[in-house]
């Protein structure tokens, strides 16, 4: 019966070839190593975000007044309510971390060189649409946090000249965070984003598979470089299958982010929830000590030290565009960092900074 | 080798599918409605029972509740729960209003806030008129 | 192409920093920093101004600190909440048309708190320290054992021999306080509970109301200092404290339960990943 379904299918699709080309046959550099499989872990993360997401939906009510009761529900009424919950917000916090990882080591093995500069841009564009998922998550439980939170990153764009303020009450559909901005950071995280992510996501594995995945910069073999005057497919004929091979260790890497969620999860389960996540908002009254979530506590650190917030969020402004046009800036033929310096230190100082500022952020 | 890669083979799944299951299950109960919530429990209450400027005094739904005859407005059930600190109100039947013992919250016979520190207004049951009997709920 | 594509994306990162440039520094000077946006939530109060200032004597100039010590303080009740008065206006910052009240006369004390404390003025009026208060002036008032502008959180040690023997023998309040002791105990439980739970990000605003609720009524009918009457009430509400109790007890073992599922979940991921990792090994 099996069979004759599998058949069936096979006459028409020819899954046999499929399955052949994608994945037995799939074969990918020898020395390629664990942090390739960063983007796998990425997708599994994001698709867990998307669950969760629609599973928290069937309670969720995004009105102002009703928005931090609801979510009070499914905390303490729901049957495993609090499961779910968790695991989306744990999850959020643990994605932003996969995919900084991810970029950081496709940038560390200069994997978005020549040919693949545009899958560098679709990935940083995924990025920052990571980043806005987040932040417009953050204000739907409607507590102090997300209300004074989201106060303090929407008012950034004040710091532009003549447009800043209307650039403000744009995002915020109203001069304050209110009942508006909560509709539509709602519509925007459980819709158009999705939408828009998948939408890139597609995108950037048609072009990893069609280009073929970049061998890694270091061990046997790192060092071979194709002239690329006109497309081919980069192939490995005598390397290591995809499957099962490397799908062993990429299923290896996804548990290991889920065992570091339901660590999270069992043993330290206000870590990424402060005491003002308990209180719902309230427009009137500015909790002590508000500070964004710790990805963003860099850039709100380095804001508050620069004495001007214009130039502060002007410098800000550069650095995302440097990086989003790295691949261009970048013409250096050397592909392994280490051999690279300059590169090499503007790197570590780079994430020194980052660090540091993160920690400082915190006080 | 190949035993032992079979092997592996069969306690990853079996591990995969009992955590399927431990997802599943509370996926389940997670859709399943809540039994016995008493929300659809109503109070019957004889209309008689309150002169018009009189009040009752029920639990409703386990808050402690009041119902008034306000001259000329009817009737109407109110939460006694002040929204301050939960203290219970007082009816001051002579002023046509609520009083708040803890903090001198005064609500209206509406429900809404006066005067005092309550941040909101006292929550309104539904309340139909069927005969001689009131309706809660 | 790859020319045109550098030249391009230069050009772009010039013209991203050109705009405001060009725009103007608006702000460059104002040293204005991220969340200025967030309303000071101590909007300016004049009475503060002037107590607060050189020119105010010692004693007054005290009290400012003493308030913000409070549990007034930390319960957002200010200056002119008691006092009357318009703090945001000079000229009538102290006038009585506004209902301004500088130090109450030591009789009036009762009626001033009462503006608030309603349910406790009444039972406090019915007792022997009210009564004699109100006939002859010489009972305690409410600052004699709750101080006036550092007023904390009541608490049973308010009733101490220091205290009480400056005007009768303690033997009574004594026996007052005996009486009140194991309600005053399973309240401090449960509000301990309550705390480890708000730690464990439970909201709990019902509980909240309802512990309070229960607390404001036994402090309210103690204040009627007869102990005939709070030994009788005891059990009443050491019913109904009982029954919060058993809830947040049912909250804590929900706690515990969803450890315990989030562990054993934890297991599994962590047992299919060193499976994962073995079964990696024998490919290679």
């Amino acid at each position: 019966m099996l069979k004759a379904i599998k058949n069936w299918i096979e006459v028409r699709i020819g899954l046999d070839e499929l399955v052949r080309d994608q994945l037995t046959e799939y074969r990918i550099p020898r020395n390629i190593n664990l942090f390739y499989s960063l983007g796998t872990v990425a997708i599994a993360a994001f698709s867990i975000q998307v669950l969760t997401g629609i599973v928290l939906l069937v309670y969720y009510v995004p009105h102002p007044d009703h928005a931090f009761k609801s979510v009070q529900g499914i905390m303490m009424d729901v049957p495993y309510g609090w499961l779910f919950r968790q695991v989306h917000a744990v999850g959020s916090n643990l994605l932003v971390i996969v995919v900084a990882l991810h970029m950081l080591s496709v940038f560390f093995m200069k994997s978005y060189a020549k040919p693949r500069e545009m899958t560098w841009l679709v990935g940083f564009a995924m990025l920052l649409l990571t980043l806005t998922f987040c932040l417009s998550g953050y204000l739907l439980p409607w507590s102090q946090l997300s209300y004074w939170a989201t106060t303090i990153v929407t008012n950034m764009p004040t710091a532009f000249p003549y447009i800043g303020d209307y650039l403000t009450e744009f995002q915020r559909g109203s001069s304050q965070v209110s009942g508006a901005t909560l509709g539509r950071f709602f519509a925007l995280h459980v819709m158009l984003l999705p939408a828009l992510l998948v939408m890139l996501l597609g995108i950037h594995l048609f072009l990893i598979r069609r280009i073929g995945i970049s061998r890694p910069p270091f061990g046997p073999g790192g060092q071979e470089r194709v002239e690329w005057t006109q497309f081919h497919h980069e192939s490995y004929p005598d390397g290591m299958p995809f499957y099962p091979h490397y799908i062993a260790k990429e299923v290896f890497m996804i548990m290991v982010y889920l065992s570091a969620m339901f660590f999270i999860i069992a043993f330290l389960p206000t870590l990424f929830s402060p005491a003002d996540a308990n209180i719902p908002a309230d427009p009137f009254k500015t909790p002590a000590h508000i500070k964004p979530e710790w990805y963003f506590l860099a850039p709100y650190q380095m804001l508050r030290v620069i004495p001007s917030k214009f130039l502060g969020i002007t410098l800000q402004m550069i650095a995302i565009t440097v990086l989003f046009f790295w691949p261009f800036l970048d013409r250096k033929e050397e592909r392994n960092i280490l051999k690279r310096p300059v590169l090499l230190g503007g790197f570590i100082g780079a994430l020194l900074v980052w660090i540091g500022l993160t920690i400082w952020g915190n006080f | 080798m190949i035993a032992r890669r079979g092997f592996l083979q069969i306690i990853l799944a079996g591990l995969g599918l009992t955590a399927l299951g431990s997802f599943l299950y509370p996926l389940l109960r997670y859709f399943s409605p809540t039994a016995g919530e008493g929300e659809a429990e109503k109070l019957i209450v004889d209309k008689r029972e309150i002169p018009v400027g009189g009040s009752k005094d029920i639990l409703f739904h386990g808050t402690p509740s009041i119902i008034i005859n306000r001259p000329q407005k009817g009737f109407i059930v109110l939460s006694k729960v002040c929204t301050h600190l939960g203290c219970l109100i007082d009816y001051e039947k002579a002023k046509k209003r609520f009083l708040c013992p803890c903090h001198a919250g005064v609500f209206d016979l509406e429900g809404n806030v006066v005067s005092g520190p309550p941040p909101a207004p006292l929550p309104q049951f539904a309340l139909k008129i069927e005969g001689d009997n009131l309706v809660i709920g | 192409m790859g020319k045109f594509l550098r030249q391009s994306s230069v050009l772009f990162i010039v013209l991203v920093l050109a705009v405001p440039v060009l725009a103007g520094y608006r702000d460059i000077a104002s040293n204005a920093i991220v969340n200025q946006a967030v309303v000071e939530s101590e909007i300016e109060n004049l009475c503060l101004t002037c107590h607060e200032s050189a020119m105010m004597d010692e004693k007054r100039r005290k009290i400012p600190g003493e308030w913000r010590a409070s549990w007034h303080f930390q319960n957002d009740v200010s200056c002119h909440n008691c006092h009357g008065g318009d703090p945001q206006d000079a000229a009538l910052a102290m006038s009585p048309e506004r209902g301004f009240v500088g130090v109450p006369k030591y009789q009036r004390v009762p009626a001033f708190c009462g503006t608030c404390h309603i349910g406790i003025l009444k039972n406090y009026l019915a007792s022997g320290h009210g009564r004699a208060l109100m006939e002859n002036g010489s009972g305690p008032n409410c600052v004699t054992c709750h101080g006036a502008h550092n007023i904390q959180k009541a608490t049973i040690d308010i009733i101490n021999e220091n205290r009480c023997s400056q005007c009768h023998s303690y033997d009574r309040a004594k026996e007052m306080k005996h009486a009140l002791s194991r309600t005053e105990q399973k309240i401090e439980d449960i509000e301990a509970s309550i705390t480890r739970l708000k730690a464990a990000r439970v909201f709990t605003e019902e509980e909240d109301k309802e512990v309070f609720r229960t607390l404001a009524e036994f402090r309210t009918l103690f204040h009627v200092v007869d102990v005939s009457l709070v030994k009788d009430k005891t059990d009443d509400y050491l019913k109904r404290l009982g029954v919060i109790d058993k809830k947040l007890q049912g909250i804590f073992s929900e706690l515990d339960s969803r450890r315990n599922f989030s562990v054993f979940l934890l297991l599994i991921f962590v047992g299919m990943a060193i499976t994962g990792y073995l079964l990696s090994k024998t490919y290679s």
